[in-house]
C-alpha cells in the first residue's frame, strides 16, 4: 500500500497529560478509515494535528508526498467537518458552501455552479437561501459536509459528525456519506466512538485507546482477530475471563480462570496474567464437549430475544463475563439459574497478555 | 369579566419609567419648551438665529469632530482589547477586566486633572514621545484637540470594549478554525467571519462612545479650555456664566437631536445586521 496520508510517531502532551503517545497511521488514497475509541482517548487531538489546528510535540504528517506539518491549516488542503458543525451563523446555506470557494478565489460563475452541485449532492438544494440557524441538526450536518467537500480537499476529516443525530437519521447519513465519498473518491478519516458506525462505514478501523492506536485493520479482522483485550472489549460482544498461565508448551498455553482451565494459543511464561476471550457466535450451549474444544459450566442469568437469535448471558463475577449467541428457532430456553455447558473451539479462543497498568 | 389584563412585564418597568419621567423627561421637556417660547408666543426664531451664526457651525463642527476622533480611536484600540479579553482565561482575564472597570469608579474630574499633568509640555506623554524619537522636542498636548481626544478615549474606552467583548465572547472559536480549513487565510477569515459577527457589538460601542463624547463637559473644560467650544460646553456656559437661557436651551436641543440621530441610526444598523444573520 502506498500511503496517501502518513502520520508517524505523533506525540502531544497537555501539561502533565500525555494525550497522544506515538501515533502511527497510514491511509491509502480513496480509503475510508475510522478512528474508533472511547471519549478522551485523543481522537480529536489527532484530527486537529492533521488539520493543522494544533502542533504536535513530535512526529510527522505527510500528505500526498509532501510534509505538511509546518503548513498553516489554510494551505493544507485538508477539509474538516466539526463535531458541532461550526457553520457560519451570519451566512445562508449557499453562502456557507461558497465560503471556501471564494477564499480560494474561484470565479463567481464556477462558485455558483459548484455550490449548486454540492447542495444537490447532499439533497439541500431547495434550502440554499435559508439562514443556517433555521435548519435541523441533520440538515446542518449536510451543509457542513457540502461546505467542506466543495473546495475539493485532498483529505477529509470528520469528528463524530453524527453523534448529535437520532439513531434513524444517523443510519441514513452513514450510508449517504459513505456513498458520496466513494463517488467522489475522497480519502477520509472518520472519528467515532460508536462501533456500529465504524463497522458499517469503514474500509479499515483504527482502534484507539489512551493516546495510541492498538489495531488498524478491516472491520472483519478487528472483530474476528482483535489485537488486544481492549479491542475485544470495545468492538462487539464477547466472553472474557481473566486468568493466569499455568503451563505452556508448543505454542499452547493452559490458563487457569475462575470458570476452569482453558487452552489457548500463544507463548507465555507460566505465571503470566492473560485475558481469554471468545465471540458469542462461536460459543455453543449444551451438548457434550468435543475434542479440541474449551468448555465451562455456568449458570444462566438471562436471555435476550432478538428475533432470529437469542443472546444468553451467564453469571460470572466481574470483570469476567460470558455471553452466547444462538439461533432462536427450536431452542428450548432453560430456566434462569440452570447450569449449562458453554463450549467453543480451541481455534476460536483469543488470548491477550494483560494490558500494562495505565 | 373583561379579557383585558395588564402585561406583568409593564409592572416590572413601571418604577424605572416613573423615575425617569419625573426627574428626566419633565425637566427635559421644560428645557425644550424654553428654546421655542418667546415673550409673544412660540417660534423657532432662536434656532434660526443659532444656525445663521457661523460661530454655531464651528461649535457644531468641533463637537462632531472631537466625537468622531474619540470614537474612531476607541474602536481601533478597543477591538484588540476586547479580543484579548474574550480569549484570555482565568487570572489574566480577571486582571484585564479589573483594569478596564476599576477606572470607571474614579471620577471624571480626577481623571481629567491627571491628564492635565500628563499632557503638559514637561509631562509624561511629551517626554515619552521625545525619548522614543517620535518628536524632536517637547510638545504641549494640553489645550490641544489631540490632548482632548487622548483624555476622552481614556475615559470612554470601557464603553467600547464591553459591548465588543460581550459579542466576541459568544463567537465559537471553531468558526475561525473552520474558515482556515476551508482555505481562508487570516485576513480573509477576519474580514468574512469575525468582522461581520462582531459588527453588532461595534455598533453598540460606537453609539455609546459617540453619544458620550458629543455630550462631555468636564473633560473639554479641563483639557482644552474656553477658547474651544462644543455644544455641551456652550450649553453649560450659556446657563452658568452668560445667563442666556434661550441660547442654552437651543444648543441643548441641537445636541439632543444629534444624540438621538446617532442612537437611532446605530440601533437601526444593529437591527439590520441582526436580521441579516
Ligand atoms: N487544549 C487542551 N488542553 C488541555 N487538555 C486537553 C486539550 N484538548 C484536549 N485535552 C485533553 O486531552 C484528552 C484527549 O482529548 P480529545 O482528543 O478531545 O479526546 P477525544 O476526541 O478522543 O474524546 C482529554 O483528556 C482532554 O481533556
Ligand atoms: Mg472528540
Amino acid at each position: 500500500m502506498v500511503a496517501f496520508l502518513d502520520i508517524g510517531g505523533a506525540e502531544k502532551r497537555f501539561g502533565a497529560a500525555a494525550v497522544l503517545q506515538g501515533v502511527d497511521l497510514s491511509v491509502a488514497k480513496g480509503e475510508f478509515v475510522s478512528l474508533l475509541g472511547p471519549s478522551g482517548c485523543g481522537k480529536t487531538t489527532l484530527l486537529r494535528i492533521v488539520a493543522g489546528l494544533l502542533a504536535p510535540d513530535r512526529g510527522t504528517v505527510v500528505l500526498d508526498g509532501a510534509d505538511i506539518l509546518r503548513l498553516p491549516p489554510h494551505k493544507r488542503d485538508v477539509g474538516v467537518v466539526f463535531q458541532n458543525y461550526a457553520l457560519f451563523p451570519h451566512l445562508s446555506v449557499a453562502e456557507n458552501v461558497a465560503f471556501g470557494l471564494r477564499a480560494h478565489g474561484r470565479p463567481a460563475a464556477e462558485t455558483d455552479a459548484t455550490v449548486a452541485k454540492f447542495l444537490d449532492l447532499v439533497r439541500m438544494g431547495e434550502f440554499a437561501r435559508r439562514p443556517v440557524q433555521m435548519l435541523s441538526g441533520g440538515q446542518q450536518q449536510r451543509v457542513a459536509v457540502a461546505r467542506a467537500l466543495a473546495v475539493g480537499p485532498k483529505l477529509m476529516l470528520f469528528d463524530e459528525p453524527f453523534s448529535a443525530l437520532d439513531r434513524k437519521l444517523r443510519e441514513t447519513m452513514q450510508i449517504e456519506l459513505r456513498r458520496l465519498l466513494r463517488d467522489l473518491g475522497t480519502t477520509a478519516i472518520f472519528v467515532t466512538h460508536d462501533q456500529d458506525e465504524a463497522l458499517v462505514m469503514s474500509d479499515r478501523i483504527a482502534i484507539m485507546n489512551r493516546g495510541a492506536i492498538e489495531q488498524l485493520a478491516a472491520p472483519a479482522e478487528i472483530y474476528e482477530s482483535p489485537a488486544t483485550a481492549f479491542a475485544l472489549d470495545f468492538v462487539g460482544l464477547s466472553t472474557r475471563f481473566e486468568g493466569k498461565v499455568v503451563a505452556c508448551a508448543g505454542g499452547t498455553a493452559e490458563i487457569e480462570t475462575a470458570a476452569g482451565r482453558l487452552l489457548g494459543k500463544g507463548n507465555y511464561i507460566p505465571g503470566a496474567r492473560v485475558t481469554v476471550g471468545v465471540r458469542p457466535e462461536r460459543v455453543r450451549v449444551g451438548g457434550a464437549l468435543e475434542p479440541g474444544e474449551n468448555g465451562v459450566e455456568l449458570p444462566l442469568r438471562d436471555a435476550v430475544y432478538l428475533g432470529s437469535k437469542l443472546l444468553l448471558h451467564f453469571d460470572l463475577p466481574e470483570p469476567d463475563r460470558a455471553v452466547a449467541e444462538i439461533g432462536a428457532a427450536g431452542f428450548v430456553l432453560p430456566a434462569a439459574g440452570t447450569r449449562a455447558t458453554l463450549r467453543w473451539h480451541f481455534d476460536d479462543t483469543l488470548v491477550f497478555p494483560e494490558a500494562p497498568a495505565p | 369579566m373583561t379579557a383585558r389584563r395588564l402585561d406583568p412585564a409593564l409592572l416590572l418597568v413601571a418604577p424605572a419609567v416613573l423615575y425617569l419621567a419625573v426627574v428626566y423627561a419633565v425637566p427635559l421637556g421644560l428645557l425644550l419648551v424654553k428654546s421655542v417660547r418667546m415673550p409673544d408666543g412660540f417660534s423657532l426664531s432662536s434656532f434660526v438665529a443659532f444656525f445663521a451664526d457661523p460661530f454655531s457651525w464651528r461649535v457644531l463642527g468641533n463637537t462632531l469632530r472631537i466625537a468622531l476622533w474619540t470614537t474612531l480611536v476607541c474602536l481601533l484600540v478597543g477591538y484588540p482589547v476586547a479580543f484579548a479579553l474574550a480569549r484570555a482565561k482565568g487570572l489574566p482575564q480577571t486582571a484585564l477586566l479589573v483594569a478596564l472597570i476599576l477606572p470607571l469608579s474614579v471620577g471624571v474630574v480626577v481623571k481629567a486633572f491627571a491628564w492635565q499633568i500628563l499632557l503638559r509640555r514637561d509631562g509624561l506623554v511629551s517626554g515619552t514621545l521625545v525619548s522614543l524619537g517620535i518628536v524632536d522636542e517637547p510638545m504641549r498636548l494640553l489645550f490641544t484637540e489631540t490632548g482632548l481626544v487622548i483624555g476622552a478615549v481614556n475615559v470612554f474606552l470601557p464603553f467600547m470594549v464591553m459591548p465588543l467583548y460581550s459579542v466576541i465572547r459568544q463567537i465559537d472559536p471553531r468558526l475561525m478554525e473552520a474558515a482556515a480549513t476551508l482555505g481562508a487565510g487570516p485576513f480573509h477569515a477576519f474580514r468574512r467571519v469575525l468582522l461581520p459577527l462582531t459588527l453588532p457589538g461595534a455598533v453598540a460601542g460606537i453609539a455609546f462612545v459617540f453619544s458620550l463624547s458629543i455630550a462631555m463637559y468636564v473633560i473639554p473644560s479641563l483639557l482644552i479650555g474656553d477658547r474651544f467650544q462644543t455644544l455641551a460646553t456652550l450649553t453649560g456656559r450659556s446657563f452658568l456664566f452668560m445667563r442666556n437661557e434661550r441660547l442654552g436651551s437651543t444648543t441643548a436641543a441641537v445636541l439632543l437631536a444629534v444624540a438621538i440621530a446617532v442612537v437611532m441610526g446605530s440601533g437601526w444598523l444593529a437591527r439590520r445586521m441582526g436580521a441579516a444573520r
